[in-house]
């Protein structure tokens, strides 16, 4: 019985803390712009979100694409099909790795760094202060790191994609002599914009809308108190990285079969 | 109490019957409490007693289970968020950590509620803002960032931001704790210098008796969920109830006792060695 | 001067993912799809289609023309029917011509190939919704091999 009991309070207290995040999500996005105050926030924040983010992203992205091709080759070349290293490179970044990793990557270097932020404006009573100032700290805080997130992951997903292209390439074609004609015409040949690239921004666009909310959530919601940022911050990375792999396997599902 | 005794007091802020809990805890049963206007109202009591929650339900941020608080003239409780937020641009609340935006400069922290809540010009506001920080007694430090500055340094800035927009009541949480000497004795002269040059209403909470009792004009004395007793600070240093003399006296022991509630000690420790 | 700082940043951040996109546009995926513009639909049935697939592209002489749209079975005897989608510059398709199952490489994917056929008085062009005459189905490895021993054996 009490197991059953156990289990009915975990999930109600589940549903209850996603109904408090939807409620905070809608009232920090929903209301009237004010694009004049509103947009120095927004570009502050894709500056600490995205271009922050960027190099990691870069380094990440490259190396992937590298060890992508480097693997690639040795499968391939046993079956004499190392012309499509290419189309393999291509469609495992654009589908899956770059969408996901990006994601993971974002999630621990972007979303802990918010969610650690907001944990720390609540205990120091910045947020407090905001509301007493009559200022709405859902508004003026949330908004604009909420839609910075939102919209800087998946430009970031784009760029690590490209970025790992290239590896591939420099390691299949430069290094391990794959035909450079070959690497591109087959690759051309089996991506197709709508299916394959398109579909991954959708992917990157759906992992970014919720980590960014995760991170902004356990942030808003952090004990103020130093155990409780540390507990909100790798409860971000925890929850994030299984929400991206979870929705990850359902939008496969969808789009790919 | 005094506005018993005949006089006729404005009250800025009343609470009547004030009942509010955190979860299963009851922090007030039946609190009342008149902050007159243009007065320094005091709020005593030990840690954990519910002194900052006192200055929330005032400022709307938290909601009684029943009673009034009443705002000049506005039930705070029943107020919708627009409605609530119109009225926090009358008052400000300088926190206990002062709260100071960690990512703008002192300046920018002053400036902040000037250019959310008004469309003053910049050139307009720079000079607000620096007769504020003037007030405060730093203007030199305007370009800093809240982290370069001391505690005494920041809670001046803060009081700075505080009265950015000449409010009508300022609210202060704690303004002493972990202060040295110096800057407690700048915070008090400016608190009694900003109610009197301004016309301010003010509220300082705070268990520092003596630097309280000096500067307010009324002071209310919160203890077991209710707010035992108020009025000017000469009345309460010769109150009837021994719990505030012992509380105003600083008494080690008395209807607070100094021990936790235990067993006889002698029968704890026999029971240790048999 | 923070400001400006944080804005050419993020312009360097936007100008970043527009090349990545470009690129991804013009250099990964396949830019030319043929069937974007105006098309038409041709049907073709064939005995055995092998390997091929929704989207695998329709050539004549190597060049693509357009992509099968649909693969389904028709009639009593389950007779396999291919709709591709052949772009509107080339609606000069005339009904003599013949369509085959076709592998690139010896393992390569399977495509369409239309050979177009002759031109006389009273040949008709191809149109939306027509069905070619002529086609020849997939190799199937494992039939070659088979007539191929077939073969031998009559020797
Ligand atoms: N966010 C909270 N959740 C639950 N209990 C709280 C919260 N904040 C304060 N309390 C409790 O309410 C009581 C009064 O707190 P507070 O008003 O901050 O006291 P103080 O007089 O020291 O300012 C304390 O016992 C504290 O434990
Ligand atoms: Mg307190």
């Amino acid at each position: 019985m009490d197991v059953i009991a156990n289990l009915g309070r975990s999930s109600l207290n589940i549903l209850r803390g996603m109904g408090a995040a939807l409620i905070m999500l809608l009232q920090s996005i929903i209301g009237k712009p004010q694009p004049r105050k509103s947009f120095p926030l927004f570009m502050r924040q894709m500056y600490v979100v995205g271009v922050q983010s960027m190099l990691i992203i870069l380094i990440s992205g490259l190396f992937i694409g590298m060890v992508l091709g480097l693997q690639g080759y040795t499968i391939l070349v046993d079956f004499g099909a190392e012309q499509a290293l290419g189309p393999m490179v291509a469609l495992s970044l654009l589908r899956e790795l770059g969408p996901v990793v990006t994601a993971l990557l974002f999630a621990g270097r972007a979303g802990s760094a918010l969610t650690a932020e907001i944990g720390l404006m609540r205990a120091t009573e910045q947020l407090s202060s905001l509301e007493m100032m009559a200022v709405d700290p859902l508004r003026r805080v949330v908004s604009p790191r909420f839609w910075a997130g939102f919209i800087s992951m998946p430009m970031l997903a784009l760029l690590f994609t490209a970025v790992g292209i290239l590896g591939g390439y420099f390691v299949g074609v430069q290094w391990l002599g794959v035909d450079d004609g070959a690497f591109w015409s087959v690759m051309q040949a089996s991506v197709d914009w709508r299916d394959d690239v398109m579909n991954g921004v959708i992917k990157s666009l759906v992992f970014a809308f919720v980590v960014t909310w995760i991170a902004l959530y356990k942030g808003y919601t952090a004990e103020p108190t130093s155990e409780g940022i540390s507990a909100a911050t790798t409860s971000t990375v925890v929850t994030g990285s299984l929400a991206v792999l979870g929705f990850d396997f359902v939008l496969t599902a969808i789009m790919f079969s | 109490m005094y506005d018993q005794k005949g006089c006729t007091v404005d009250n800025l802020v009343e609470l009547k019957d004030v009942y509010f809990n955190r979860g299963n805890t009851v922090i007030y049963e039946g609190v009342n409490l008149q902050v007159p206007r243009g007065k320094i109202t005091a709020i005593m009591g030990p840690s954990g007693c519910g002194k900052t929650t006192m200055l929330r339900l005032i400022g709307g941020q938290l909601k009684p289970r029943s009673g009034s608080v009443d705002f000049a003239g506005h039930q705070v409780p029943e107020l919708s968020r627009g409605e609530l937020y119109e009225l926090r641009k009358r008052m400000s609340m300088l926190f206990q950590s002062g709260a100071l935006f960690t990512d703008m400069s002192v300046s920018d922290n002053v400036a902040f509620p000037i250019l959310e809540h008004t469309k003053l010009p910049r050139e307009i506001v720079d000079t607000i803002v620096k007769m504020k920080l003037q007030a405060v007694g730093l203007r030199g430090a305007g370009g800093l960032q809240p982290d370069e500055l001391s505690g005494g340094m920041a809670r001046r800035a803060a009081l700075a931001r505080a009265i950015a927009l000449d409010p009508e009541l300022i609210m202060y949480d704690e303004p002493f704790t972990g202060q040295d000497p110096i800057s407690m004795g700048m915070i008090v002269k400016l608190i009694r210098s900003l109610n009197q040059t301004l016309g301010l209403t003010s509220i300082i909470v705070s268990h520092d008796i003596h630097e309280t009792m000096g500067i307010a004009d009324h002071v209310a004395i919160i203890a077991n969920k209710q707010v035992v007793a108020q009025g000017p600070p000469q009345a309460l240093l010769d109150h009837e109830s021994a719990l505030v003399r012992q509380f105003l006296n600083g008494e080690p022991d008395g209807p607070v006792p100094f021990h936790y509630q235990a067993n006889n000690y002698l029968d704890d420790l026999m029971a240790r060695g048999g | 001067m923070e400001t400006r700082k944080i804005e050419i940043l993020v312009g360097v951040f936007v100008a970043a993912t527009i090349v990545a996109l470009v690129f991804l546009a013009l250099r990964v995926a396949s830019n030319t799809d043929i069937t974007r513009g105006s098309s038409y639909t041709l049907s073709a049935s064939f005995d055995n289609i092998g390997g091929l697939k929704v989207r695998s592209p329709v050539k004549i002489g190597g060049v693509t023309v357009g992509r099968v749209t649909n693969i389904y079975l028709e009639g009593d005897y389950y007779e396999p029917v291919v709709e591709m989608q052949i772009s509107t510059t080339y609606d000069q398709i005339p009904e003599t011509s013949t369509v085959s199952v076709l592998t690139s490489g010896l393992l390569g994917e399977q495509y369409l190939g239309i050979e177009p056929g002759f031109i006389d008085e009273g040949i008709m062009m191809l149109e939306n919704g027509d069905r070619f005459m002529n086609s020849n189905s997939a190799m199937v490895l494992e039939e070659l091999i088979g007539q191929f021993l077939f073969s031998q054996g009559d020797n």
